[in-house]
């Protein structure tokens, strides 16, 4: 189970500290037809939800409070038991250099906020066909 | 006794140009020779007549004298007082018994006056002046010597003082000689006693001027309490070391004067880094390479502030900006280095707090946004309850101004990076046509709801720059949008875009208000407004052109506008060509 991709529905967790935004993208997920196995408002919380779903894919905030999504992401890669994990980073910060962080600590995807939940939910779609 | 004869020959003939004093001893001896002839019944005054006059002649003699004496400089004709002398005397002589009388020996006291003076042929004077007032009595009488013995002492006698006026004369020139001599050595004496006492006043006033200049440093160096001054040889053994170094760095100039080295107090890891940057082997220099790198700017001359760490005694460390000046002695030659470090450990924090604040506003503006424009979205692609036509519309208007917020915090953003110095361009090579009428295109639906036409000029061949595409289309979105915003309905929007041989240049005129004159040099400054702006209440906040500047600035280019109010606004931004191969 752990670091393989199950046949079924891609099982998502997600983390975003403005509970707003945390709906917006479980509206996506769901309508994207994902598996929403958990929500966290912080970085430490979203480090236990992970330990105990093991999802097949992990969208994180990067700014959030105690630990951070870029560290997150960097303590995911650096852990066998996460591997072949997916990992999506959001953030308010527009520039190139966000962007380049972020795939530099091992992301997969990028989204800048405000992001369009009809592409962001493309994209997952496009994830569901990929991983099938 | 010798040197008693020399004295009054001296005083007599040298030393004292008065005539009047020179004439005293003749007049007092002559005055002695008439009292004695008077007195003594053993003298014979022969002919009265003859003493008379000479005794008449040497009082003449003495008054010319006097007058002589007054008169301010000295004059030959002074001479005259002992020839009237001599006359005088050989008048006393003729009047007290001719050639037997006894009074001949005063001769000599004239004929000494006339053979000391300068030249020799005064000797020669002198001679005739005795020989004449010893003949006197023959010439007085048209009368001749009678026998030989006559004639030798008419002769003679003038011979012998001849003799001795010679020697008088050589003497008095010696002795004229040797005190011209000394006084020119006087004199020069003199001359060198006042330079040497200027070059001692001078000296002594530069040494006071420097050490008014020595304590004038030495009270800067002790006044700055802000900034650490260190001194080093060419080595880095620190030999200054002011209280702004002892403050910030913690050790008094006692114990580092003479015993420390500058670079003990750097960041040892940020000294190899420096050196391996610069390409310093290790120990391939007699100096620590880590010093080497330290000095390297003063080493070329080159005038460089550059962040250090330096690290306390006690091992904390401070985050300095330091100047490095070489110290040259009087031929120009380095002979070590000044250390001048400012702690930047607040202006870091500062600026640190600053970028955190400018992320944290924006993070916190963007994240309602992104709330807001999520669920609009998600109300509009809502199939299962689709909103009516008057729904969508206000929706369109909700969207319409989460947008213009939006923008409005990049903006925002992007003007604090700019003002931060820290403004991030993604550099390629880039087609200015693509930019130019992606722009246009993109400003279509602006322009036809406000009712101006635009029109776009793009030549054929394309145009590359290097730079960053997105922020130049920013840039000309910028000045289009504005274009449209000043134009009234009817008006035209021109963009074009065209090459020199050493600029691309891309123009947006309009038809528009204009921009009065006393307000074009402010145009660029943060959240400025035109009056005519903001009097025909065009919206925006003005930080448009502030942000197209820098964008055009960071791409090395320019960015000129012309106006005339009431007749349109040109805006030309040229950026530089990359160098034909």
């Amino acid at each position: 189970m752990v670091g393989t991709v199950s046949a079924g529905t891609p099982r998502v967790v997600i983390a975003d500290d403005d509970p707003d935004i945390r709906a917006l993208i479980s509206i996506a997920v769901r309508r994207a037809g994902l598996e929403l196995l958990a929500e966290a408002e912080d970085g430490d919380r979203a480090h236990i939800a992970l330990q105990e779903h093991h999802p097949d894919l992990a969208i994180l905030d990067v700014s959030m409070p105690g630990m951070t999504g870029l560290e997150l992401c960097r303590l995911i890669r650096a852990d066998d038991a996460f591997a072949g994990m997916h990992i999506v980073l959001l953030s308010a910060a527009v520039d190139d250099q966000a962007r380049a962080a972020g795939i530099e600590a091992g992301a997969d995807e990028f989204f800048a906020k405000p992001f369009s939940p009809r592409e962001f939910g493309a994209w997952l779609s496009q994830l569901t066909i990929r991983e099938d | 006794m010798r040197r008693s004869i020399f004295s009054l020959i001296r005083r007599l003939s040298v030393d004292t140009p008065s005539p009047a004093l020179k004439q005293l001893p003749t007049f007092v001896a002559f005055a002695i020779a008439l009292l004695l002839a008077v007195l003594l019944p053993s003298v014979v005054i022969t002919l009265p007549v003859a003493v008379f006059r000479g005794s008449v002649i040497m009082i003449l003699a003495t008054l010319l004298s006097l007058y002589f004496a007054r008169l301010r400089r000295v004059t030959r004709w002074s001479l005259l007082v002992p020839g009237f002398s001599l006359l005088a005397i050989a008048l006393l002589r003729n009047g007290t018994g001719g050639t037997t009388s006894l009074f001949s020996v005063l001769i000599i006291l004239p004929v000494v006056w006339i053979a000391a003076e300068k030249g020799r042929r005064w000797v020669v004077v002198a001679i005739i002046g005795t020989s004449a007032a010893i003949m006197f009595p023959y010439f007085a009488n048209w009368d001749l010597p009678a026998n030989a013995g006559e004639w030798i002492r008419g002769v003679f006698t003038p011979f012998v003082y001849g003799v001795a006026a010679a020697i008088i004369n050589e003497l008095s020139r010696q002795a004229r000689h040797q005190l011209a001599s000394i006084q020119r050595l006087a004199r020069e004496r003199e001359v060198r006693l006042k330079e040497t006492l200027s070059l001692a006043e001078q000296l002594q006033e530069n040494q006071q001027r420097l050490h008014a200049a020595d304590r004038f440093t030495r009270s800067v160096l002790d006044a700055v309490t802000e900034q650490s001054v260190i001194g080093t040889d060419l080595r880095g053994l620190i030999d200054v070391w002011n209280p702004g170094a002892a403050m910030m760095l913690g050790l008094p100039a006692s114990e580092t004067q003479g015993k420390r080295h500058i670079f003990e107090f750097h960041s040892g890891d940020e000294l190899e880094n420096r050196s391996r940057e610069l390409n310093y082997p290790p120990g391939a220099t007699v100096l620590n390479p880590g010093f080497s790198a330290l000095v390297e700017s003063a080493r070329l001359g080159i005038a460089e502030v550059r962040d250090w760490t330096y690290v306390r005694s006690d091992g904390s460390s401070v985050s300095v900006a330091v100047a490095v000046t070489p110290r040259v002695d009087e031929e120009d030659v380095t002979v070590g280095y000044i250390f001048v470090a400012t702690d930047v450990t607040q202006a870091l924090e500062v600026a640190r707090l600053k970028d955190e604040f400018v992320g944290l506003i924006s993070h916190e503006l963007r994240t309602p946004l992104s709330s807001i424009l999520g669920y609009l979205e998600l109300m509009r692609d809502d199939n299962e309850a689709p909103l009516s036509e008057e729904q969508l519309q206000y929706l369109s208007v909700a969207e319409r101004n989460a947008h213009r917020l939006l923008r409005l915090v990049g903006d925002l953003l992007f003007t604090a990076q700019v003002a931060s110095g820290k403004f991030p361009l993604d550099i390629s090579q880039i087609a200015l046509n693509d930019v130019v009428a992606g722009a246009v295109e993109s400003a279509r639906p602006a322009g036809s709801a406000a009712g101006v036409e635009l029109i776009l000029y793009v030549p054929e061949e394309s145009i590359a720059v290097r730079g960053d595409a997105l922020r130049l289309g920013q840039a000309c979105d910028n000045l289009i949008s504005n274009a449209i915003k000043f134009t009234p309905q009817g008006g035209t929007v021109t963009v074009s875009l065209e090459s020199t041989d050493v600029d691309a240049i891309i123009t947006v005129r309009d038809t528009g208000m204009g921009i009065p004159e006393s307000e074009l040099d402010q145009l660029y400054a943060r959240f400025f407004r035109a009056s005519t702006a903001t009097r025909n209440a065009v919206p925006g906040v003005g930080l448009g052109l502030t942000i197209t500047k820098a964008i055009v600035i960071a791409h090395g280019g320019q960015l000129d506008v012309e106006s005339e109010e009431g007749v349109g606004t040109a805006f030309s931004l040229s950026l530089p060509l990359p160098r034909r191969p």
